[in-house]
Parts: C-alpha cells; sequence; structure tokens
C-alpha cells in the first residue's frame, strides 16, 4: 500500500488512542484530586505537575501562573482537554484524527468515518465542555464513547489488510507509549523513603486512569503499591493495556503488513523488546530502581522503533531514493 | 401531628440564627453560586448516569406496579468536621470491640450472665442466638468482622447510637457510589474543603477478610457468598465481589468434603478459606439451621467448626444485633472493657420489664416500637405518625409478647439542606450508618451512608420507603499533622520527550501543523 496512507493510517490510530488515554487521565486524576490525602495507602493521588510531565511538558499552563504556583486542577484540565491551541489536547488530538481520516475516507469504512466525524459535531455541543460546575464527566464519557465506537466499528466492518494493519499497530503503539510514560513518571524513584512516597497513591490513580483497576484486582491479590501496579502495567500480557500487551499487538500487526518481517527492523525491534520484557517479568530485579530502569530501557527502544517504522514503512514517500 | 417532632432539631448546616455553622460556610456561598437552575440540571445527569449504571432500586406503587427507579441521592453532601468524626470513631470502634467480646462470652463462658449484668433467659430467647456457634471460636477471636451503626443526632446535636448491625449491615455499595457520582456531577463543591478519601474500603476489607482466613495469606481464596440475583442487595454483592477481585458465589457453587470448603470451578474443587456472607446464619447450613433452606450449603458449619474456613460475619453474631440486647451496649462497654460509654444509646424501655412495659404502653403514642429480631426498619412503628387503630393493635401484639419488642423514645434527628425537585433547598432529617471493619484492628472508613427523608418533616429515611441518600464528608484533620504537602512538594516528575506528532507530513499538512503552537 502506499506510504503515505499507511503513514496516515498509523497516526490516524496514535491520535485516537492518544485522545482516549489522555481523557481517560484526566477523569482519574481529577477524581483522585477533589478528594483530601489518604490516610491510607490505598488512598489516591496523581498531581497536576505529573500529568503535565506525563503529556511531555514542565511548561506552566500559559494562563495566571503565580511564582511558585503549581498549576491548578481547572486550568490543567482544560488546557489538556479543550484547549484547541494546545497540540497535546484531546480536542486537538481529535482534530488530527479527524484530518487524518479524511485523508484515508477511500480506505476506512464509512462507519469509521462517520464515528471520528462525529466527535467533531458532538465537542461543538455546550454541555460537553469541562469548565461548568460538572467538570470534565461528561467530556471524558463523550471522549471514551466515541473512541470505543471507532474501534467497535473498525474491528467488524475493516478488512484485515495492511490498512487495518497499520491503523492498529498505531493505536497500540500509542498505548505502549503513554502507559510508559505514566509509569516513568508516577515510579518511585530508587533511593526514596517509601513511608514518604506519594507515589503509591500515584501508581494507583494511574491504573484508574488507564482503566485497569478491576483488571488488576481481579489479576491477584497483590496490595496496589506502586510496585505491584507498575509491575501489572508492564509486563501482564493478558491486561490489554499493559506495556507488553500493546508492544505483543504492535508487532503482530507489523508482521502482518511486511512483506518479509524476518528483515524488519522494527519487528525484530519490538521483539526483542518482547522477549527482554519477557525475562525481566520473570527472573527481573522487580523491584522500584529495577522497574525505573526497565521503563527507562523500553522507552527508548519505542523511540527508536518509532524511528525504524517512521525508516521502513513511511520513510519511502519521504525520500523516493532510499530504498527498504 | 408532626409538629410534636418538627418543633425543634438541629441543622447541621445552619444555626439557629440562620447563619451558617463556620465549616459550612464555603458549601453554602457555592451553593448560592450555583444556583437551584444547575442543581436541576446537575440532578438530571444523575438519574441519567445512574440509571445507566443500573444503580436502581424497585419502588411499588400504591397500585402494586414495581418501577425501576435511580438510587435517589441529594446533591448536597453531609459535612462532618474533623472533631467529631474523632468522637464517633472512637465511640464505634469502643462499642464494637465489646460487642465483639459480648459475642464471644455468650458462646463461651457467659461471665456477662455469671455477673448478673445481661439475663441469660433474655439472650436465649432471641431470634439470632445460635446454639450452632456454642464453643467455636473463629480465628483471630473476630466474629464482627463487618459493622454498622446507625447514629443519629438528638435535637442538641449530641451523637447517639439507633441501631448495631453485625449482621450483614448493607448500604456500603451506595456510599462508595455516592462518593464517586458527587465528583462527577458537582466537583466544584470539593473545592473548598479537604475531604477524606473512602475508597480504600474494599482494600481494608480484603485484608481483613485475608487475615483471619486459616492459611498463610498468599493462599487465601475469598468469596463473596450471595443468596442469588433475586436478592434486593445483590448490586452491593456484585459491588463488593468486584471490588475486591473475588469470586462471587451462590451456594450451588461451595461443597463441603471432609470438613472443608471448596468452590466448583472448570478446574476442579478449589479451596476456599474465607467466606464473606450476606445471608442469615438461618440458611446457611441445613444441616444445623433450617432444614429448608435451598440456599445453604450442608456440612459448612461442621467445616467452620474445624477451623479451616473463615465466615464473616461469624456464625452467631445476630445475638449481639437484637435490639433487647442493644439496652444492654453501655453496660457491656463498662462491663468488658472497663471504660465509660463513648457514644450514648437512645433511650429505650426493654417491655420485658413489667413495669417498663406499663410505662411504654401508656406513652405508645409518643413513642418508638420495634420488634427486636427485625432489621432495616421492619415492623417498626413511629408512635406519633401512626393512628389510633394501629395503636391499639400494637398494643395487643406487644402484650402477647413484650420480650420481642422494645420501645424507645422519639429522637428529633438533625437536619440537612436538601435540594427539592425545583432545585430550592429544604431541611429534611438524616441518620449516619459509618461502618467498620474488624480484621487485624478495627478500622472505620471517614464517613458512612448518610440517609435522609426526603419527605418534610418525616423521620423515615428508608429508601424502600421514600429515604433518600447524602454523600458524606468527613473532613481533613486539620491538627493531624500534615506530611502530604511536604512529600508532594519534593516531588518533582521527570521530563520527559515531548510527545512526538506526525512525524512526516505534506507541505500543506506542515504548515497546517505551524499554525499549532508548540506546548
Amino acid at each position: 500500500m502506499l506510504s503515505r496512507i499507511a503513514h496516515e493510517l498509523f497516526w490516524l490510530g496514535r491520535n485516537v488512542s492518544r485522545a482516549e488515554l489522555t481523557a481517560r487521565m484526566i477523569d482519574g486524576v481529577f477524581q483522585a484530586d477533589l478528594q483530601g490525602r489518604p490516610d491510607d495507602p490505598a488512598g489516591v493521588t496523581l498531581s497536576w505537575d505529573a500529568v503535565l510531565a506525563i503529556m511531555g511538558s514542565t511548561a506552566s499552563p500559559p494562563k495566571r501562573r503565580k511564582d511558585a504556583e503549581r498549576p491548578s486542577r481547572a486550568e490543567t484540565v482544560a488546557l489538556l482537554s479543550t484547549d484547541a491551541t494546545n497540540a497535546n489536547s484531546v480536542v486537538a488530538s481529535l482534530e488530527r484524527a479527524r484530518e487524518g481520516a479524511h485523508t484515508v475516507r477511500d480506505v476506512i469504512s464509512a462507519e469509521m468515518w462517520e464515528a471520528i466525524n462525529a466527535v467533531h459535531l458532538g465537542l461543538a455541543d455546550a454541555s460537553i465542555g469541562v469548565t461548568g460546575y460538572g467538570g470534565p464527566y461528561s467530556f471524558v464519557s463523550y471522549v471514551k464513547s466515541r473512541t470505543a465506537l471507532f474501534w467497535g466499528v473498525a474491528s467488524r466492518t475493516m478488512l484485515r489488510d495492511d490498512a487495518y494493519a497499520f491503523l492498529d499497530a498505531g493505536g497500540r503503539f500509542e498505548s505502549a507509549d503513554m502507559v510508559l510514560r505514566m509509569l516513568r513518571v508516577a515510579l518511585p524513584a530508587p533511593g526514596e523513603r517509601p513511608a514518604s512516597s506519594p507515589r503509591d497513591g500515584q501508581a494507583l490513580a494511574l491504573l484508574g486512569a488507564v482503566g485497569g483497576l478491576q483488571a488488576f484486582r481481579r489479576a491477584g491479590a497483590a496490595a496496589p503499591t506502586a510496585t505491584a501496579v507498575a509491575n501489572f502495567l508492564l509486563y501482564t500480557r493478558t491486561y490489554p493495556d499493559s506495556v507488553a500487551a500493546s508492544i505483543d499487538a504492535v508487532r503482530s500487526s507489523l508482521e502482518l503488513a511486511d512483506a518479509n518481517p524476518r528483515a524488519s527492523e522494527p519487528v525484530l525491534r519490538l521483539s526483542r523488546v518482547l522477549a527482554d520484557l519477557d525475562f525481566r517479568g520473570r527472573v527481573g530485579r522487580n523491584d522500584d530502581g529495577g522497574l525505573l530502569e526497565v521503563c527507562e530501557i523500553v522507552g527508548r527502544e519505542l523511540a527508536l522503533a518509532d524511528g525504524d517504522i517512521t525508516e521502513r514503512y513511511f520513510g519511502g514517500v519521504m525520500s523516493p531514493t532510499h530504498v527498504s | 401531628m408532626s409538629a410534636t417532632w418538627s418543633a425543634t432539631c438541629f441543622d447541621e448546616v445552619f444555626a439557629a440564627d440562620g447563619v451558617p455553622r463556620a465549616y459550612a460556610e464555603p458549601l453554602v456561598a457555592e451553593l448560592e453560586r450555583l444556583g437551584a437552575e444547575s442543581l436541576v440540571a446537575a440532578g438530571a445527569l444523575r438519574d441519567a448516569i445512574f440509571m445507566r449504571q443500573g444503580i436502581t432500586f424497585d419502588l411499588t406503587s400504591p397500585e402494586g406496579a414495581v418501577a425501576d427507579r435511580p438510587f435517589p441521592l441529594d446533591l448536597i453532601p453531609r459535612i462532618i468536621p474533623a472533631a467529631e468524626w474523632r468522637t464517633i470513631k472512637r465511640g464505634l470502634a469502643q462499642r464494637i470491640r465489646a460487642l465483639n467480646q459480648f459475642v464471644d462470652d455468650v458462646y463461651h463462658e457467659r461471665e456477662i450472665v455469671k455477673a448478673g449484668i445481661v439475663p441469660w433467659k433474655l439472650i436465649a430467647s432471641r431470634s439470632h442466638f445460635a446454639r450452632a456457634a456454642h464453643g467455636i471460636r473463629p480465628p483471630r477471636g473476630v466474629y464482627t468482622h463487618i459493622a454498622g451503626c446507625d447514629l443519629v443526632r438528638d435535637a442538641h446535636g449530641a451523637w447517639k447510637v439507633l441501631e448495631d448491625n453485625v449482621r450483614t449491615p448493607s448500604g456500603i455499595s451506595y456510599m462508595l457510589e455516592n462518593r464517586l457520582a458527587m465528583t462527577r456531577l458537582i466537583p466544584s463543591l470539593f473545592a473548598h474543603f479537604r475531604v477524606r478519601p473512602i475508597d480504600q474500603y474494599p482494600a481494608l476489607l480484603h485484608a481483613a477478610l485475608r487475615s483471619v482466613a486459616p492459611v498463610a495469606d498468599g493462599d487465601a481464596r475469598i468469596v463473596v457468598w450471595t443468596p442469588g440475583p433475586a436478592n434486593s442487595a445483590y448490586f452491593e454483592h456484585t459491588f463488593l465481589a468486584r471490588q475486591m477481585g473475588v469470586e462471587l458465589v451462590e451456594a450451588s457453587d461451595l461443597v463441603v468434603r471432609d470438613d472443608v470448603c471448596y468452590m466448583r470451578t472448570t478446574s476442579g474443587l478449589a479451596r476456599v478459606s474465607a467466606i464473606y456472607r450476606r445471608l442469615d446464619d438461618a440458611f446457611i447450613d441445613p444441616l444445623e439451621f433450617r432444614p429448608d433452606s435451598l440456599l445453604g450449603v450442608p456440612g459448612l458449619i461442621r467445616a467452620y467448626r474445624a477451623g479451616t474456613v473463615a465466615i464473616a460475619n461469624a456464625i452467631g453474631t445476630g445475638v449481639a444485633d437484637d435490639k433487647a440486647i442493644y439496652c444492654y451496649v453501655p453496660a457491656m462497654i463498662r462491663f468488658y472493657l472497663g471504660e465509660e460509654p463513648l457514644l450514648e444509646n437512645v433511650t429505650t424501655y426493654l417491655l420485658d420489664d413489667p413495669e417498663q412495659l406499663e410505662v411504654a404502653l401508656e406513652r405508645i403514642g409518643e413513642l418508638v416500637l420495634k420488634p427486636t429480631g427485625e432489621s432495616g426498619g421492619k415492623g417498626v412503628v413511629i408512635g406519633p405518625a401512626a393512628d389510633e387503630r394501629r395503636l391499639v393493635e400494637l398494643a395487643e401484639t406487644v402484650r402477647r409478647d413484650p420480650t420481642q419488642w422494645i420501645a424507645q423514645e422519639v429522637v428529633q434527628l438533625s437536619t440537612v439542606p436538601t435540594v427539592a425537585a425545583d432545585g430550592t433547598l429544604a431541611s429534611r432529617h438524616v441518620d449516619l450508618r459509618p461502618f467498620a471493619i474488624f480484621g487485624d484492628e478495627i478500622r472505620i472508613v471517614p464517613g458512612g451512608l448518610t440517609r435522609v427523608a426526603l419527605e418534610p418533616g418525616s423521620l423515615i429515611v428508608n429508601s424502600s420507603r421514600g429515604g433518600g441518600s447524602k454523600d458524606t464528608w468527613v473532613l481533613q484533620d486539620s491538627e493531624e499533622p500534615e506530611q502530604e504537602p511536604v512529600a508532594a512538594a519534593a516531588f518533582t516528575p521527570p521530563s520527559l520527550p515531548k510527545l512526538r506528532l506526525r512525524s512526516w507530513t505534506g507541505q500543506a499538512q506542515q504548515q497546517q501543523q505551524q499554525l499549532l503552537p508548540p506546548f
């Protein structure tokens, strides 16, 4: 298939996924933030500082930021959800997804296009804002249901060909990347005293944020400490949003789409990451320091895989002389 | 008639002069800012969310039609300042410790009977007294793993205990769902308060059950046992199983072999070491209790007696739940703990006593009469609200078997502003059911289920009879040292690479992208 189209599909998947995960994170953190600090370790918090860091920025929100004042709840929520001028906001991701879907309207099914185009119209509805007394709930649930609809009709109506493979690879790649980012921010730094660490709560908020609380509880009896949650979100293949499961899905999709997967750098690299994750998940040092190290390694590898994917599948158009 | 009880009562938000109490000021200000319109809109959203999530209850209309109604959560939270909560917490812990010891005593040495404090005749005649539990001491000596005491505030604002629920108190799921709904419906109300979270409850319950399960920690399989989907509290059963990540079982899933309890799974029998049961003693084992029970597991009591399985709450705790025994709780606290009760009882007349019976029957129109063995407001008659004929009938019933009844003074339940259908505020009566968990130690989740009577002047808070509920906020203690802001301030998130946007784009798209300033 055309590199340009493959690229659009890959980023369509990434943008839809990013919008959903950002919305879920806002929801989880917002709810936790409303309630006071816990007197029990099972309490929940993930600061807005941390959320901004996850979104790749330590910059302060533009408006009314006084010295040494931490970003406020309302400002950060608006910045990350409905602020179209912020490229990392949910609305911006959805807008990019719509543009992408528009470009590949002939490749994706009509129902998928409708699902994504309707978001655009739906968000214009004033009742779906985040600034009213209702907070971001209606916004978040709208985004969650529309993105789920998109993936649902995609799985029912799209041929399982290269096009689907790139779309799916993009969506899962973004999940792996976002969850990994969340872990890197929420994990305790090595040497930090657990008692003073606010991060057990952060990890739990994070679990809530990706929608995995119930899965975590069903998966095992571990107490929801930062370490246990991080282990779960990194290694548990049976949980679809875990880093390992997402990377596995990306690899499978690329294997399908690639004419010669055995010679494909991204496939090989992801296979190595997966083998490494499996190995470390079973025999590695899975205390906090060890986990943080794994997250950093996997993060680096994912960035390289991202480059590999661009190079191998999308590079052809950008530099026609390049033969892969 | 209603004048007799709406006369003077304690309002938790407004002092006598109509000025908001200090801790409630920000709430009142925020409600004024929101206005009636927002409250009506939030109410509509609440109903939609609850209907969608299936958090409903069946309301039977006078014509007999059953309608599915969204659970009536009132949008105004009930606030409990930290200092008051400290009293409640200590008082409840003390009470539950005494009740637990009482259950142990009843089925073992009977010291309290020997000391002449509680008559044996009374204990043995209670409907929930379980002979089968005699001599069984469950792991750690804990009987009342899950307890919920109903508290009320009298006309002076003092907290009093109205009832003890140590069999299978329900309502915890509504407490947790209420909080979740409030954070979604009107988050701005939280802005000026530091509300203590409650969502650790399922984890605490799980830990408590694990701590009493008679095997090594890692292997303990815990289950929630429900009578089945037809039970009115089935939502709560599924909720707790889901929140704890354990199986929800029915009787047909459980089987006892050689005094060990198992559940049937697709990979064979799996040992069960702790059961959180949500049905009464009478039904759990047809070999020991009601032989006609189809909901029970034959042989379970044998396994329990053999110590291979923990049952929460323990068999026979119902005896401490009885309303006639309730009268003796303050004496129990003094006897077992050597302490003065921190929370008082409501003035109660034991009708077993001929003198008290005569006094009570004379004033039957001013008192509340309750059957001793029931729970959930069943059979309760509020004198001032009942008509003459009902009272005459009642007096006859009570005379026939006075040991099964108690009489209590009417308590002028405190009031809290509540949203009416048109968004305006009106005072309504409330009670409070905090939930305690007893495993290693007694832990009480800050807050509880506040039930509110939605009819003006009414004292009936049961949801089956038109009552609603409120989210209950226990405020952060400003006196307790707060380590948290320090820890949070010290935390600097690591900086991660920026999120990538599309890596390759055509020229036109590149130009478009430049219009979006990087964050």
